[in-house]
């Protein structure tokens, strides 16, 4: 009887706590429930099976987000710090929690949307959508997975600030970062810092999500980057001059057709001839009073500057959408009708963007003498070396310095000196020439391309 | 014939005939030990008939690895093969700039070797495409400084040698990015043959 009693439920009296707790926990509740359903759903794909592959050109043209708890972002760690153990790591969090450097408590509050592309992670609030940081991919060295009894961190070790160097003390690039010393037996020891941002996710499965994704983002950045550099190394080995291209011209009266000269690097093959005059050569051993002095044959020089002229025509062919040699057409059209050398050093820079500024160094040869300097110094600018060395990759690990071995088509121009006022006329024709020729096979080149239908 | 197919032909003759050079080259010099006139008998003969028919080293070899039953990927033989030096290939000239290039054609060559082995760890693979970056650099900036500090009567051959160093290292770039895009490390293993 008494259990019975006990299980029937007896209508109409509700305990007054239980109303008070009941009603906030309802409260909280529907708070939570409207808030997740203000949230706006999240831009995501699905991911093949079991490795979550995903489609290269969503990571390079599209994003992808992933809701993640951000607990905080360490900062002036040790560039030491092992990625890949747990100990250390989980010490230098726990100390954080500790000092409160970092969330103890994981709460709705902490919500936030890891969007992930090519370029880089980025981190805003679930909630207002406020950015609480952007790291670009080249500023992270490594992303861990631990499992601290329920809770599923991921890791992300990045660099102090943006440029910085996040690799260990053995990285070249040391000077940009910034160093933390300390005192040890032997003396002061200089180490780099670094930051550790630590997001929390819902499990295992959503951990090891976002850790290949990011191994995806890591493999195309790194792929591409190697290729690229790969295509600079090429491109700055085959195109550095033998002597330098100067403009002198003491005989017109020779033409030479340098089709012959051409290769076919494609099945394709250009729709142009370049004629150029044969021309005197003027090297850097000579003086202005004297720039007949010849050093070269003429055809070896007219070979020499079609040859870089069809190099270059190539290289633009791979690297740049048709469109985009259009583009690069009217600026060197507009550069010849008047537009200053900086102008057109930045719309190209522009065009060529980051990935592909190394292009500029193609056209070294084709810059006349007054200019030259404004182009040298703006390929330094934009961290282009000067030709003589390879520029730094990704990691800032291939940093070359000049070979003593390689030419110098700075000192060249420089050495050469200023023309006499005789020279002047003929190198502006010669160059107007050129130009003429490198703007009509540019357009060519460019309708060639779009009849074949060709996708860069 | 044009120039152009003359020129196809001399780049699919250079490629076909790595099997005397990689392959028979140091078999004629372990057999100099065995029989010495025989060995040069053989070498000469080998040497002349691919001359007139070239592929035909390749093509004996493939034979004999076909009736040995021997499964062994044959591009991938030819490359780790081909880091060794071959005294045919090597500049005799005592100047610096000389010894310089036999050393940055020997870095490269080895460095090439040694890509089947790490085409399948992702990250090994990239690190040797750094180092095969630097390595052709180096090697072009050395052929630079032969071109600019020596006069050669032979010129014009020598530049259309780096032109073609330039070509087909532009054309394993391309099939890099394929590489990447496909994962067919077949096409890779030809392309650095070449």
């Amino acid at each position: 009887m008494e259990e019975d009693v006990k299980k029937v439920k007896k209508p109409g009296i509700v305990s007054p706590f239980k109303r008070v707790f009941l009603k906030g926990e309802k409260g909280r509740d529907k708070k939570a429930q409207e808030k997740a359903t203000e949230r706006r759903a999240l831009h995501t794909f699905s991911l093949s099976q079991p490795d979550h592959r995903i489609d290269p050109d969503i990571l390079l043209n599209d994003y992808i987000e992933k809701e993640v708890k951000y607990l905080g972002q360490l900062t002036s760690v040790p560039g030491y710090l092992n990625p890949s153990s747990r100990t250390e790591v989980l010490q230098l969090i726990d100390n954080a929690r500790k000092s409160h450097q970092l969330s103890g408590q994981l709460s709705s509050e902490l919500d936030a949307v890891v969007s992930l592309s090519a370029y880089n992670i980025k981190l805003v609030w679930r909630d207002g959508e406020d950015i609480i940081l952007r790291v670009p991919i080249h500023d992270i060295a490594a992303v861990s997975y631990i499992r601290d009894d329920s809770l599923h961190l991921v890791v992300i070790k990045t660099a102090q600030e943006s440029g910085g160097s996040p690799c260990p003390s053995s990285c070249p690039d040391l000077n940009k970062s910034q160093t933390l010393s300390s005192l040890s037996e032997g003396g002061a020891v200089l180490v780099e810092v670094c930051c550790l941002l630590v997001l929390a996710v819902d499990n295992k499965a959503a951990a090891e999500e976002l850790c290949l994704l990011l191994s995806q983002v890591f493999q195309i950045v790194y792929t591409e980057s190697t290729i690229d550099f790969l295509d600079r190394a090429i491109f700055d080995g085959a195109t550095t001059p033998t002597r330098h291209l100067s403009l002198y011209s003491d005989d017109s009266s020779s033409k030479v057709d340098v089709k012959e000269a051409f290769e076919e690097e494609e099945a394709s093959t250009f729709p142009f001839q370049v004629s150029m005059e044969a021309e005197g050569n003027s090297p850097s051993a000579s003086t202005p009073a004297s720039p007949q002095t010849k050093t070269a044959s003429e055809g070896e020089l007219s070979t020499t500057a079609a040859e870089l002229l069809q190099d270059y025509m190539t290289t633009l062919r791979t690297k740049l959408s048709s469109q985009e040699i259009q583009q690069f057409a009217t600026l060197l059209h507009e550069y010849r009708n008047g537009s200053s050398i900086h102008e057109f050093c930045i719309n190209l820079r522009q065009l060529y963007g980051d990935s592909r500024k190394f292009l500029l160094l193609g056209l070294r040869p084709f810059i006349p003498e007054k200019d030259s300097q404004h182009f040298e110094n703006f390929l330094e600018t934009i961290g282009v070396k000067d030709g003589r060395g390879i520029i730094t990759d990704s990691f800032g690990r291939y940093r070359r310095t000049a070979s003593s071995a390689s030419d110098s088509t700075t000192n060249g121009n420089g050495a050469a000196g200023g023309s006499a006022a005789s020279d002047e006329g003929r190198e502006g024709d010669e160059w107007d020439r050129m130009i003429t020729d490198i703007s009509n096979d540019i357009e060519a080149l460019g309708c060639s391309m779009d009849q074949e239908g060709v996708a860069p | 014939m044009t120039m152009e197919d003359t020129k196809n032909e001399a780049d699919a003759a250079a490629i076909v005939s790595m099997a005397l050079y990689t392959v028979m080259y140091p078999v004629f010099n372990q057999l100099e030990k065995v029989n010495l006139s025989a060995a040069q008998t053989l070498r000469a003969a080998i040497i002349k008939a691919e001359k007139e028919n070239p592929g035909l080293t390749q093509d004996i070899v493939m034979k004999i690895l076909e009736k040995k039953n021997l499964k062994i990927n044959y591009n991938e033989c030819l490359l780790r093969m081909a880091a060794d030096d071959v005294k045919e290939f090597t500049i005799d000239r005592r100047e610096p700039e000389f010894q310089e290039l036999n050393e940055r054609a020997r870095a490269l060559k080895h460095i090439l070797s040694t890509i089947p082995d790490e085409i399948h760890d992702r990250g090994g693979f990239l690190q040797s495409i750094k180092d095969i970056a630097s390595a052709i650099k180096e090697l072009l900036d050395t052929v630079n400084t032969v071109f600019r500090k020596y006069q050669h009567h032979n010129r014009r051959a020598l530049e259309q040698q780096k032109k073609e160093f330039v070509k087909n290292s532009k054309s394993f770039s391309v099939t890099l990015k394929t590489y990447f895009r496909d994962g067919n490390s077949a096409s890779i293993k030809s392309a650095i043959a070449e």
